[in-house]
């Protein structure tokens, strides 16, 4: 069985007039890293509170359908209970950092605090987030002090160290820059690779190329597409629908048109396009 | 710009090794008997202020803080209370229709040493006590979670909303908002800029609720904490005193009047 299912899931916010996601049928399974691509207001935050469980608990609102996770139902859980499985870390990385912590280390123990880990494997679990994101040299340094690309770590370390089974990001690196984002890119796919589910909201295509299992396009609410990077990053539905895509592949496709591009396949990537008119 | 606006003087002292709550004691067995026991005995209580103040090893920022809050406040208030304090007939200075009476300085006197009682053991207790080990103790002991939380995020986000206001209001002035005229128009100028601020504060503020409830912070297990504050015997034993002195300050107050 899957490890996360959506079923018909349709969510509408208070005092609006459509629903943000309309009838999402969705399977992931335990360890697989799934990219959501989509235009602004697709519903891909939506998508994210709604597998942390703020969508029903946090925001009212109707929700129909039914999300599980690890064979537990979102609509059964408490708000609580739930966030011990599932890790949100959301965009803007100034608003996710708790206030109430003087230190970086301070700040990485605050979740651990509220869920009671003893002091001295609190110690050891942020040491050890902090060397996979790389956050080593920040841990004495105030949170507020950090640059945007840093405290965007931080509030990813922040959630890694609880240790989810689903691990949701929406828009991780949004204010990194190519190196941080290669970092963040490559700690996400090796908690996948041990055993972690991740949903990661990104418009990045390149890297969502180069890194993740699957893709799923979202847009006015719908699924629009779902499958395998290259074939979902390549389509020609992307293009028409207004969602970002590689300049590689729109390159690729003009070239097409005019016989230059001989493979079947679209690029996503600089390498593959390289690759391709070599031929 | 000084982003961490705690009052901690990070020095290592007798007075900074003390628990949390052993300084609150102090603090309140200041308070209690100056407000509450014989007027005489608050200005004596300066001493033990001023020897605590060198034992923390804290008089550089002590007295700047003096100078520049407490001094001007209590003057002001000795000024005001030594002139409309009616009664006493003792008159001592005549300006016009105000009279100046010995009872009513003396008054004014007691007034102004209990404030600075206050003001001082407090800021004391701020100068050489981490405000986060402060809370971390009394949430230890008890104290509700949310409520430790409100207290030491508002020391964090009102220096960051001083921060966005400026962001705000140079944004704003670049598009030719007038902040420099008159008082009339420096006062209409500020409409535009009071919604950004609050709105923005109110989304804000929702995000922040998710993203500490993403980190479990309404979860019902029970809390630990990160910091172990110590509290030895010596720290229990000198609460029992202070409880002791703070009961005989009381039974003096009634024994002599």
């Amino acid at each position: 069985m899957a490890f996360v299912t959506l079923h018909n899931v349709t969510y509408q916010y208070p005092l609006t007039q459509s629903p943000a996601l309309q009838e999402i049928n969705l399977k992931i399974n335990e360890g697989e890293f799934l990219a959501v691509v989509g235009p602004n207001g697709a519903g891909k935050s939506t998508l994210c509170y709604s597998l942390a469980g703020f969508v029903p608990h946090f925001f009212k609102g109707e929700l129909t359908g039914e999300i599980a996770v690890d064979g537990k139902k979102s609509s059964e859980a408490t708000l609580d209970e739930w966030v011990m499985n599932v890790g949100l870390a959301f965009q803007n990385p100034f608003n996710q950092i708790s206030g109430a912590k003087f230190t970086v280390f301070e700040e990485l123990a605050f979740g651990l605090e509220n869920i009671g880990v003893p002091r001295e494997e609190m110690k050891v679990r942020v040491e050890e987030a902090m060397a996979l994101t790389g956050i080593r040299e920040l841990a004495d340094r105030s949170p507020y002090s950090l640059s945007g690309g840093q405290q965007q770590r931080v509030a990813l370390t922040s959630i890694l160290v609880m240790k989810p089974k689903l691990l949701v990001l929406d828009e991780p690196t949004s204010q990194m820059d190519p190196i941080g984002t290669r970092e963040v890119f490559s700690v996400v796919r090796k908690m996948a690779e041990e055993g972690m589910t991740v949903v990661m909201v990104e418009h990045k295509v390149e890297w969502i190329a180069n890194f993740a299992d699957r893709v799923m396009a979202l847009k006015d609410g719908r699924m629009l597409l779902e499958g395998k990077p290259n074939e979902v990053l390549t389509s020609d539905m992307l293009a028409e629908n207004g969602f970002g895509i590689s300049r590689y592949t729109s390159t690729a496709r003009e070239a097409k048109k005019r016989g230059l591009w001989k493979k079947e396949n679209l690029p996503v990537t600089l390498d593959e396009a390289v690759e391709g008119f070599a031929k | 710009m000084n982003l961490n606006r705690s009052f901690f003087v990070p020095v290592n002292s007798p007075l900074h090794n003390l628990n949390p709550l052993t300084k609150l004691a102090l603090v309140f067995s200041m308070i209690l008997p100056a407000f509450l026991s014989l007027p005489q005995l608050a200005p004596f209580l300066a001493i033990p202020i001023l020897i605590a103040v060198f034992i923390g090893r804290v008089q550089k920022q002590y007295f700047n803080l003096l100078l520049k809050l407490v001094l001007p406040t209590i003057l002001f208030m000795f000024v005001m209370q030594s002139l409309f304090l009616p009664g006493g007939e003792t008159v001592i200075l005549n300006l016009g229709i105000f009279d100046v009476t010995r009872e009513s300085m003396q008054s004014a006197f007691y007034t102004v040493s209990r404030i600075f009682v206050m003001i001082s053991s407090f800021a004391i207790l701020l100068l050489t006590t981490h405000p986060s080990e402060l809370m971390s103790d009394l949430t230890r002991r008890g104290l509700p979670g949310q409520f430790a939380y409100v207290i030491i995020s508002t020391l964090q986000i009102l220096p960051q909303m001083q921060a966005k206001a400026q962001t705000i209001i140079a944004a704003q002035r670049s598009r030719g908002l007038d902040t420099e005229s008159s008082f009339r128009k420096r006062i209409g100028s500020l409409v535009p800029l009071v919604g950004p601020l609050v709105f923005g504060s109110l989304v804000e503020v929702e995000e922040r609720a998710i993203a500490i409830e993403a980190r479990g912070f309404t979860s019902k297990r029970i809390k630990t904490s990160l910091h172990e504050i110590p509290d030895p015997a010596f720290d229990k034993i000198l609460r029992g005193i202070l409880v002791i002195l703070v009961i005989a300050s009381f039974v003096l107050n009634l024994w002599l009047s």
